[in-house]
């Protein structure tokens, strides 16, 4: 009688074949950098389609961004953070330019459409410290869209002023469900605990 | 040591100097959160159909974007400048680089109006106290560019006679280009006679039915000037005592210019109209009457806040012996308004010269016609009238007066576009 064998080499291209998988599978992957939370998302790419569309004719386009953190069966929200970026596309220098309106606002140059889609997503990185690294974690990116609206400003007249972003309209966005006709994009993942993510498994 | 010491720099400093550009640290700031604000709009462009409408100060404005810097607020601005200016349901903003180094081109593309595929109007309706009621009202069913329309009318007003009847067309607004319309109109009537009219006429001058179809030609020449080149073939069957029909088949050309400044969301307006039109009827396509009308017309309205005035003229005439239906009539609700166009001249007449002024305030009317028809220069007698009244919305209700020694007797009318 003939006994089959599994061959080492099988082994190790499942491990990876599958691995690789599930990396390509992670919609939302989480990092953690010292006391914060990274984000990113390298299958989510806003600056495309109609949004890119509206960039490419030199107008900008504002992006409203959420991200949820909750924790135990995932009925207690940790963290929300909330921002808005406002995205513009140099005609010349065929290069992405991103504001995120977070007072102080910050802005990034000369970036590819990758580049400026990973700058937005670390902007949105968060303070972990009190959580307990056993303690299991959701995530949740929530991106939208946003019209132009008022001559040119791109959160309606009065969300701009000196002492930065009122943030009210942005609380009210993520309040109704995207209009089918708006861009947005939403990413999950976990459970996942910071312990695993120190130790280098992904979230 | 000393290859191994610059292979290592080499090592260090190359990466960094290949390293793409966009890792370098984000700026804190307040300026335009659009980057195209650096760039130079090199032109300002507008296509589409209607841009000659486009008032004198509008485009002064759109020039002056030239030169400047790329500024979406100011571009947004008149972008829906353009859109209320033209009444369109939308104008697009398409910018794209020029032809120097950090400019771009901004162009304006004025969108076609969703048509209605079909739509009910009822184009004019009158009261008059001398004519009694006129109506027109159409049916248009609009498929590709393509406008079919069915329509009824009875008209006391406007000519002579009476006449009632049906009217369809065809047209085709867009012939390979955006400057050339066709348009073929057919029209049946059947007439009433003023007993005034039929006292003066000869047996062989009135008709109790006629037929028009009219195959007609509209070409942009040079914006805001049209020319329409056409030909209306008419049959009309007189009222002898052996029925006899007769044709008057017309050359018809008309010239027209219409250039507006400012629009109704301005302070102020101003809208000029002219036109001159020839109707000749020719042995070449058989017509009976062998006749050259003559006719121009030119309106000039201004408008400031609630104020509004216009101007108008009217002169023409006629050689050769032209159907009734031709002639000037005056004393109806546009022209010697208080007038009664019997008393005036029942069949109308082959020379007309008239204006009139109108003013309103705030809806209140007055104003002021004056002119003459005649067919011999010694029947020429200046005619006047006044009025008051009030216009809102096309609708319009007022009391006109005849300015003539003797009795005064009031025409009052009421209606909507005329």
């Amino acid at each position: 009688m003939r006994i089959r064998t599994i061959k080492p080499w099988w082994v190790i291209a499942a491990f990876f074949s599958g691995m690789a998988f599930a990396m390509w599978a992670e919609e939302l992957i989480l990092t953690t950098h010292e006391s914060r939370l990274e984000f990113s998302a390298p299958r989510v790419h806003f600056l495309a389609g109609k949004p890119l569309e509206r960039l490419r004719n030199a107008s900008e386009v504002p992006f409203a961004f959420k991200v949820t953190l909750w924790s135990g069966t995932r009925n207690h929200m940790l963290r929300e953070v909330q921002t808005r970026f406002v995205v513009s596309y140099d005609l010349w220098e065929e290069k992405f330019a991103v504001t995120n309106l977070v007072t102080p606002r910050r802005t990034a140059r000369h970036l590819t459409n990758l580049a400026a889609e990973a700058w937005c997503l670390k902007e949105m990185s968060t303070d972990v410290t009190g959580i307990r690294p056993d303690e299991p974690l959701w995530a949740r990116l929530d991106i939208r869209a946003e019209e132009i609206r008022e001559a040119g400003l791109p959160f309606g007249r009065g969300s701009i002023s000196d002492s930065g972003i009122n943030l009210t309209p942005l609380i009210e966005i993520f309040s109704r469900p995207a209009a089918a006709t708006q861009p947005h994009w939403i990413q999950e993942t976990g459970p996942v605990t910071l312990d695993e993510l120190r130790r280098g498994r992904r979230g | 040591m000393r290859k191994l010491l610059m292979s290592g720099m080499f090592a260090v400093v190359l990466p960094v100097m290949c390293a793409p550009l966009p890792d370098e640290p984000p700026d804190q700031e307040t300026g335009s959160t659009n980057v195209n604000t650096r760039l130079i709009v090199e032109s300002v462009q507008v296509s589409g159909r209607d841009r000659a409408r486009l008032s004198n100060p509008l485009r002064s404005d759109l020039d002056q974007v030239a030169g400047r810097n790329f500024d979406p607020p100011l571009l947004e601005r008149l972008r829906s400048r353009i859109k209320q200016e033209l009444h369109v349901p939308e104008v697009r903003m398409h910018v794209a680089k020029g032809g120097m180094p950090d400019h771009v081109i901004v162009n304006f593309e004025i969108g076609v109006e969703r048509e209605k595929r079909f739509a009910l109007d009822l184009s004019r309706f009158l009261y008059h106290s001398k004519q009694g009621w006129s109506g027109q009202g159409h049916a248009t069913m609009n498929l590709h560019e393509n406008a079919f329309s069915f329509g009824m009318v009875s008209d006391g007003d406007r000519l002579s006679e009476r006449f009632a009847g049906i009217q369809a067309g065809f047209e085709r607004r867009h012939v390979g280009t955006d400057r050339l319309r066709l348009r073929f109109d057919f029209s049946s009537f059947h007439e009433q006679w003023n007993q005034a009219s039929l006292l003066v006429a000869a047996p062989d001058e009135i008709y109790r039915t006629r037929t028009h179809f009219s195959p007609m030609a509209t070409v942009v020449i040079l914006e805001p000037l049209d020319v329409s080149v056409g030909v209306d073939f008419a049959r009309y069957r007189l009222s002898l005592p052996v029925a006899n029909t007769e044709s008057s088949n017309a050359v018809v050309t008309t010239l027209r210019y219409h250039q507006r400044w400012g629009s109704a969301k301005d302070a102020g307006e101003h809208d000029l109209r002219a036109s001159y039109s020839l109707r000749a009827g020719t042995h070449v396509f058989e017509s009976d009457p062998v006749f050259a009308r003559h006719q121009t017309e030119a309106r000039y309205r201004f408008r400031r806040g609630q104020q509004d005035l216009a101007v108008g003229f009217l002169a023409g005439t006629i050689s050769g012996r032209a159907p009734l239906y031709e002639r000037f009539v005056l004393g109806n609700a546009e022209t010697l308004r208080g007038w009664n166009k019997f008393s005036l001249d029942p069949l109308g007449a082959s020379h007309v010269a008239h204006g009139s002024i109108d003013y309103s305030y705030r809806g209140f009317l007055v104003f002021y016609d004056t002119g003459a028809v005649w067919d011999q220069p010694q029947e020429r007698e200046q005619k006047q009238s006044l009025g008051i009244g009030c216009r809102k919305s096309g609708f319009q209700l007022a009391v006109a007066f005849p300015v003539k020694s003797g009795t005064v007797n009031p025409v009052f009318y009421a209606g909507m576009n005329f």
